[in-house]
């Protein structure tokens, strides 16, 4: 079936209009969409989207993680093998973390990351016929936001809530960092990190964020009010 | 004969579907198609033992459930029709050396529970977000004695009818993508049948997109 | 040079035969394999075949039992059918219970069988409720080249074409059984199904359809054994299976479907011929 953009898609379906776009431009075609011959074959069913100037992809529902270059994850430690770390980012291999890709590590300065460690790092390989390699630095050896992080709490969730929350547009983490103090870190592999003083504000943090999956940007606000208050004491 | 066919409406049992009914597995449905329930759950893709990698595609593994539990040679013809169909459909190329495991449980079989069985597997891979070539929609139909046609029999007519008819479409262009069939008839309606069901199942990738834009208008 | 070419590009070799109308063993498209059939080989079976379709070769033998029959039907004998694959006829196929495939392939000819309706089982009671005949038809494949399916169908029906079945008394008072091997009477085979595969391969927006394919072609077109069995009996199609490969396009199906009928008049005349031979 012919499909364009904003329209419900199907895998099967072909869209002429990236075709007829891309005689004349480059065009990038994303996640959910492949070329075949002449044709473009959607793969993932979800809703086309497009954005300017010719960037096309399928915004589709998913919970398992396909590695991608220059994402950022989110993963547990499981072996250390030699020289690199096996990190599980939830895709269906781990990934490996050379010991040297943390900022200001040498072969005599290791860092101290143990089994069971959560690290926030970088997709720096993500090839489909090649081990995952996370990095830990970017590329003027900076550590930046990432490497281990200790304390807080870890949990799941699907890949679409966490493209929700991390959309410049949604209100949610806007109206809860008013609300009470906490640091959060967002895998793109759909794992979640955060930290709170008090573990009823980690939990009502977890709860807020796995709520907001399939609600509006206004039924998010109120969401968050709501919650709270009910954490401030005023309702029991 | 041919002006019947025209004027006939085609109905099939209606549909409901409910996707993520597991919370734990990459992507599952359940499906009720009339009276018929079936459960699939699709993980994936996962590490898999070396033996079994492929470095080509990824190793699709399928496991019917009978209501009864107890494994049968039936199961195993089944299972072979359901992986064949999803190898077919899915874009293996894109996941080599892991596995993708999809399991149907059988909750109600009440007529058509391999077409059904078919149906939920391919909207639970939807669901679980695989790369795929495109849908693919199953429809039975029966074959009576006068030798009419009767879509998606109900159980009473599938076990008095001559024979069984099972055909899978693809979505692109509506080619026969699996075929299994009971009993013996004649060419004329073996040609009727196929016909019938490919335009029913129209009626099955309507389904599809409505069940798809419900879940995407909320995401 | 051409093996070492198969074996870089697999899929390109296959490719450039397809592509000159040829198949790589020789063979039009729609060209099938010679086949070899005889019958009544084992001496120590009650009915046996062996059939060579190019290098697939197929033997079947039947043996026979007494039974009391199943008291959901009182009025039927049983007919049991199992086709074994043994690490024998293929690289594939390991040492152990029966594979996932060989339990495939017997539930198809099973059905196939069943289907068409060439035997009745209320052929086999002897006694109402008491004493029925029981058709153990073991088929066992010695080389697996392909258009297993086939083979196995033909073996099993020219066997059971040749199968006489003894005389058999039943004493109800004293339950006592007597048989009579000198005195036979054949079973009836109402009809022939003829099962024909093909593999359809797909190159480039068509889907080519290779009729009776070897092993080499079944795997290069993707799937578990051929991607499209059709079976006549009398006329009537008694089966249709279609699993994996390419997807088949209305033109093809009906090409399928004529082919599928010209090769079951050949190899109806093939079988009738033989068991002609035989008992002369």
């Amino acid at each position: 079936m012919k499909a364009s953009v904003g329209d419900v898609v199907l895998p099967g379906d072909y869209c002429e209009e990236i075709s007829a776009v891309g005689e004349k431009a480059k065009v990038i075609i994303g996640p959910g969409l492949q070329k075949e011959i002449d044709h473009v074959y959607v793969t993932k069913a979800g809703i086309l989207k497009k954005r300017n100037p010719n960037t096309y992809w399928v915004d589709n529902y998913q919970k398992r993680y396909i590695p991608a270059r220059g994402e950022n994850v989110i993963g547990v430690v499981v072996q250390k093998a030699g020289d690199i770390f096996r990190v599980d980012v939830g895709s269906s291999i781990t990934a490996a973390l050379s010991y040297l890709s943390f900022e200001g590590a040498t072969k005599k300065n290791k860092p101290d990351v143990q089994i069971g460690d959560v690290v926030y790092a970088k997709m720096l390989v993500a090839s489909k016929d090649m081990e995952p390699e996370l990095v830990c630095v970017d590329s003027h050896g900076k550590k930046g936001r990432m490497g281990v992080l200790s304390d807080g709490f870890v949990f799941k969730c699907s890949l679409n809530l966490i493209r929700k929350i991390l959309n410049p547009n949604c209100p949610l983490l806007e109206s809860l960092k008013n609300e009470w103090p906490f640091e959060l870190a967002a895998g793109m592999n759909g794992r979640i990190w955060i930290k709170a003083n008090t573990m009823r504000e980690t939990i009502a943090l977890g709860n807020a964020i796995l709520g907001a999956e399939y609600l509006s940007d206004e039924e998010i606000k109120s969401m968050c009010t709501n919650i709270a208050t009910i954490l401030a004491g005023h309702v029991s | 004969m041919g002006v019947e066919v025209d004027t006939k409406e085609f109905k099939l049992k209606p549909m409901k579907c409910e996707f993520n009914f597991l919370s734990k597995s990459d992507g599952s449905a359940i499906l009720s198609q009339g009276e018929t329930v079936t459960l699939v759950s699709v993980n994936g893709p996962l590490d898999i033992k070396m033996q079994s990698q492929s470095i080509e595609k990824s190793t699709l593994e399928v496991l019917f459930c009978t209501k009864g539990g107890k494994p049968s040679v039936a199961d195993r013809y089944k299972e072979s029709i359901i992986k064949q169909t999803c190898e077919t459909a899915i874009l293996g190329s894109l996941y080599p050396r892991s596995g993708i495991t999809v399991t149907i449980q059988e909750l109600e079989d009440y007529g058509g529970l391999l077409s059904c069985a078919l149906n939920c597997t391919c909207l639970a891979l939807l669901n679980s977000g695989l790369a795929m070539r495109f849908v693919f929609a199953a429809v039975s139909c029966a074959v009576d004695e006068l030798g009419n046609i009767v879509l998606e029999p109900t159980q009473e007519q599938a076990t008095s009818a001559r024979a069984l008819l099972n055909f899978v479409f693809e979505s692109r262009n509506k080619n026969l993508l699996t075929g299994f069939s009971e009993g013996s008839y004649s060419e004329s309606a073996y040609e009727e049948a196929l016909e019938r069901c490919r335009a029913a199942s129209d009626l099955v990738f309507t389904f599809y997109r409505d069940i798809i834009s419900k879940y995407s208008n909320v995401i | 040079m051409a093996e070492i070419y198969k074996l870089i590009h697999p899929v390109k070799y296959f490719n450039d035969y397809i592509s000159r109308n040829v198949r790589p063993d020789g063979r039009q498209f729609h060209e099938h394999r010679n086949i070899k059939l005889n019958v009544n080989s084992i001496k120590a079976s009650e009915a046996s075949g062996v059939v060579k379709c190019g290098n697939t070769t197929v033997i079947c033998g039947i043996k026979l039992e007494l039974a009391t029959p199943k008291a959901e039907e009182p009025d039927s004998g049983f007919l049991v059918t199992n086709v074994e694959l043994l690490p024998l006829c293929s690289s594939k196929f390991r040492p152990g219970p029966p594979s996932d495939y060989a339990q495939v392939v017997s539930n198809i000819v099973t059905d196939i069988v069943m289907n068409s309706e060439c035997i009745n089982l209320k052929d086999l009671c002897i006694v109402y409720d008491k004493l029925a005949w029981v058709l153990y038809c073991d088929i066992v494949c010695i080389d697996n080249d392909g258009g297993l399916i086939d083979a196995c169908v033909m073996a099993l029906i020219s066997s059971l074409k040749t199968l006489t079945l003894p005389n058999v008394t039943y004493d109800p008072e004293t339950e006592d059984i007597k048989v009579d091997i000198t005195k036979r009477s054949p079973l009836k085979v109402n009809g022939l199904p003829v099962a024909t595969s093909f593999a359809i391969f797909p190159f480039f927006e068509k889907s080519i359809l290779l009729t009776d394919p070897s092993a080499y072609e079944e795997d290069m077109c993707g799937g578990n054994g051929a991607n499209l069995i059709v079976c006549w009996n009398k006329g009537f199609l008694c089966g249709t299976q279609k699993f994996g490969g390419s997807t088949l396009s209305m033109e093809d199906e009906k090409q399928a479907l004529k082919i599928a009928k010209q090769r079951t008049k050949l190899v109806e005349k093939l079988i009738e011929t033989c068991i002609d031979n035989e008992s002369k």
